[in-house]
């Protein structure tokens, strides 16, 4: 065997944070990582598609594509001529609560990339042709979506036990609410969303010399201190979660899936988090785990089976999947049932607690290498005025021990409070 | 609470799907997945107590050119962990239970994989290109030869394991002790290089029966969109072409610049998901262009990759447009190794397809000399006989395979 040794470089502790606020309200995170070749700036705002009122279905995801369309400084495709010329790259996304757009470029660049960044988020131009031309490529992306037959389950799942809340709808839309759109009605909503107080910068990297007094005279610092009046009523509209079951056909879907969703707290609750990321640990993550030892590695009924945590401002969900030959889905939920009953009842064992430690504390350790992955994470944490360092996590896995996951996490992971979805091919219906 | 080291180790084993003998296709995967089902003095419940006890990630993936196991594990776990690495490699136990185990999981993946549209037009296009070679099957396999797999191929498979040598690549933090133990951990023999066999073994399967494939592959689907890829079997990594085609594939398929991004999302409308998958590879590696489209608009979108095609060939791209694919490629390059484990992964990557470490730095030392007229010229070396795959509605398929017909690409109408 050949050996060779890449380069010896540690992550002696996570990148320190420092946060300000502006005078406008709006936010900055820095998160120093003076080895790193390039620098992630990441633009958040409280702008995801929770926020969009009726008639605005999909609007906050369309802006986004709009946003790359230029602005009244930037002409179309100049940013990404140009952040790319740099040797950078540049990427967006939209969830249900914020959206966020980011760029990685060389270190020395990044005040470069900042000015461009915020002119192109903050002043977008949606214009008229390449509204309706953007417009084709969001229809064709829900296409996309529509012909995978994962997604179609998944959405079908959202709807079945979140609806009509908005995380009950897809990010995306629906193409009559964006045939309806106008580039009049998305400057409102960018107005409405993209202010002081709504907005954050992170940025996670080799810092460039003044590019702090950079950004704190940059247009982030020109926003608009208005509060958006949806900004009191956000808490108003926390989850409305429906528990039941129900049996639905999808087309070209070639192997069964057992889907099931349960409500947990929301973002802000971190301790919650933490327990329910170590329950789910304990029972669907690795060979080791009570949902993948019995049924994937004894009796031998599923293909996969894994849980995950998706962690939402209002109203976390956790949700498990199964993905099984049809002749097995009621066998599979039998078991899964039996499981999470005995789960409120079965010790967990030492081992097994240790073990979930070490996986999530691990997940959270792992994920600080890459300045992007940093400033992410820094960014969604700060835009919802959570000022922690990025380690804290590990310290709320150290608030639960196996009697409390037992008392107090696993009975909100019972089957009776579940949502399940029987998802099977419409060929074999 | 401080984060410790991360150590990320990458352990590259010249033995992929390309190896897979006949009758075997899925025999080096689904070698690859009981690996870690029992190994060295621990079965598959007791490698997984001290993986996951550790909270450490084990993983082991085929590819074609190569089996590529990785760990990672925090420094301070290292030398608990680093031998299963050698375990896995030398003495795996091949229990005939974890066999069957994993031959199931296999064929049910298989069979999920097909829902998805995307996956089966790349199948489509690797038939197209590949034909019965060695990269003309998914590395997870094919079921009739999965369903015949028994622990004697796969012992077979195991003992060969080491013929073309492998290698260890660690970044991140590596402990002093970790470091002087490897070598008993994991061995130093069977360190010499293999030659360039899995390369060439491809492009001679390549040139023997190019002329008997077909140009076109469809795959009918009740789907929305349809699916294009428009492609050819290229050059193995390190060619003296292969820097010309990485840079065209910036051009064409690198980030919102890129030209089909403009000219396919910018100036159509027509796609949303659109790019170029163009993979190292120790063989003739695919370039192709891909795209998903709605039916209506299915023509205008063959026609803009058609036409994107012949440019490669037959124009030399603007001075501008030149400067811009070099930097994303040292672009790519850097984006490419922040992490521990991308850079073991290169590395491992690297010297499984025996290249040298110092590769990437070539690459950029000889990118200045690179002209718009090279780039030209060695597209129309090696990319003048596309292969077009296409899987969606069936009434969409039969019109495009007559737009494909009247092409410059199709059988009969080569130049």
């Amino acid at each position: 065997m050949g050996l060779c040794h890449g380069t010896l470089t540690a992550i002696p502790s996570g990148p320190v944070l420092e946060h300000r606020t502006l005078h406008n309200g709006s936010n900055l995170v820095t998160a120093a990582i003076p080895d790193a070749a390039l620098t992630c700036l990441d633009f958040w705002c409280r702008g995801g598609s929770a926020w969009e009122r009726s008639g605005e279905e999909g609007m906050a995801h369309f802006l986004e594509h709009m946003v790359f369309k230029g602005s009244r400084r930037l002409g179309p495709g100049e940013f990404d001529r140009r952040i790319e010329a740099l040797g950078g790259s540049s990427n967006a996304a939209t969830g249900f609560d914020d959206v966020h757009y980011h760029v990685l470029v060389p270190s020395a660049e990044s005040k470069e990339a900042l000015d461009l960044l915020l002119d192109l988020v903050l002043d977008p131009a949606l214009e008229q042709d390449s509204f309706s031309m953007e417009r084709e490529v969001v229809l064709e992306e829900i296409a996309q979506y529509r012909d995978q037959p994962d997604d179609q389950v998944l959405q079908t799942l959202l709807e079945l036990c979140c609806a009509p809340h908005s995380y009950g709808r897809p990010i995306l839309g629906w193409e009559n609410s964006l045939r309806e759109m106008n580039p009049g009605g998305m400057r409102s909503y960018h107005h409405r969303r993209y202010q002081g107080a709504n907005c954050c910068l992170s940025v996670a990297g080799a810092l460039e010399e003044g590019l702090i007094s950079h950004v704190l005279s940059s247009p982030l610092a020109a926003l608009d201190t208005l509060m958006d009046s949806d900004q009191n009523t956000r808490t108003q509209s926390s989850l409305s979660f429906h528990s039941g079951r129900q049996c639905r056909t999808f087309p070209r879907l070639e192997a069964a899936r057992l889907m099931m969703v349960w409500p947990v707290a929301s973002a802000d609750d971190q301790l919650a988090i933490a327990g329910a990321d170590l329950a789910t640990t304990i029972l669907a993550e690795g060979r080791r785990s009570r949902l993948v030892q019995k049924l994937r590695e004894e009796l031998q009924i599923v293909e996969s089976i894994d849980m995950d945590v998706t962690t939402l401002e209002q109203g976390s969900l956790v949700m498990l999947e199964a993905c099984c030959p049809a002749e097995q889905i009621e066998r599979v939920e039998m078991e899964i049932h039996q499981q999470l009953n005995s789960s409120l009842t079965t010790a967990i064992t030492d081992e097994e607690f240790h073990r979930a430690l070490q996986l999530v504390g691990n997940g959270h350790r792992f994920s600080l290498e890459a300045p992007g992955a940093v400033a992410a994470s820094a960014g969604s944490q700060t835009l919802w005025g959570r000022h922690r360092d990025l380690l804290a996590p590990l310290q709320d896995l150290m608030h639960w021990n196996a009697s409390t996951l037992r008392e107090r996490v696993m009975p909100l992971l019972q089957p009776q409070h579940s949502f399940t979805l029987i998802a099977r091919s419409e060929d074999n219906a | 609470m401080t984060t410790t080291g991360v150590l990320s180790a990458k352990l590259w084993i010249r033995r992929g799907s390309s190896a897979d003998p006949l009758g075997q296709r899925g025999g080096h995967q689904l070698l690859g997945s009981v690996l870690s089902r029992g190994c060295g003095p621990v079965d598959h419940l007791q490698l997984a107590d001290l993986v996951e006890g550790c909270g450490a990630g084990l993983r082991c993936d085929t590819h074609e050119d190569g089996i590529l196991i990785s760990l990672k594990c925090r420094d301070i776990d290292a030398d608990r962990l680093l031998p299963a690495l050698g375990w896995m490699l030398r003495q795996p136990h091949l229990d005939e239970s974890q066999i069957e185990l994993e031959r199931d999981l296999s064929l049910q993946a298989l069979q999920r994989q097909r829902e998805d549209p995307f996956h089966r037009a790349f199948d489509g296009w690797r038939q197209l290109a590949y034909g019965k070679g060695p990269y003309g099957h998914d590395p997870l396999g094919i079921g009739i030869d999965l369903e015949q797999l028994q622990k004697a191929q796969l012992t077979s498979l195991a003992s060969d394991l080491e013929s073309r040598g492998s290698v260890l690549a660690l970044s991140g933090t590596i402990p002093d002790q970790a470091q002087a133990q490897l070598v008993d951990w994991l061995g130093t023999s069977k360190t010499e290089s293999s030659s360039s066999e899995a390369g060439s073994a491809i492009r001679t399967s390549l040139e023997s029966d190019r002329g008997e494939r077909a140009s076109l592959g469809l795959q009918s689907l009740a789907t929305e969109q349809v699916v294009l890829m428009l492609g050819q079997a290229a050059l193995p990594h390190g060619h003296p072409d292969d820097l010309a085609l990485r840079l065209l594939q910036a051009h064409l398929g690198s980030g919102m610049s890129s030209l089909l991004f403009r000219r396919l999302r910018e100036e159509h409308g027509v796609a949303y998901d659109v790019g170029v998958h163009h993979p190292a590879r120790a063989g003739a590696a695919p370039f192709v262009m891909h795209a998903s489209t709605g039916v209506d608009r299915a023509e205008l979108s063959l026609e803009l990759l058609l036409k994107s095609w012949i440019e490669l060939m037959e124009t030399s791209i603007s001075e501008v447009d030149l400067k811009l694919a070099k930097a994303k490629f040292k672009g790519q390059l850097a984006h490419g190794s922040q992490t521990t484990g991308q850079r073991a992964e290169r590395r491992a990557q690297l010297r499984g397809l025996n290249l040298p470490d110092d590769h990437d730095q070539s690459c950029l030392n000889q990118l200045d000399q690179l002209r718009a007229s090279d780039l030209r010229d060695a597209a129309g070396r090696h990319l003048q006989s596309p292969q077009l795959s296409l899987c969606g509605p069936a009434e969409t398929l039969a019109s495009l395979e007559k737009q494909w017909t009247l092409s410059a690409f199709a059988e009969g109408n080569a130049p």
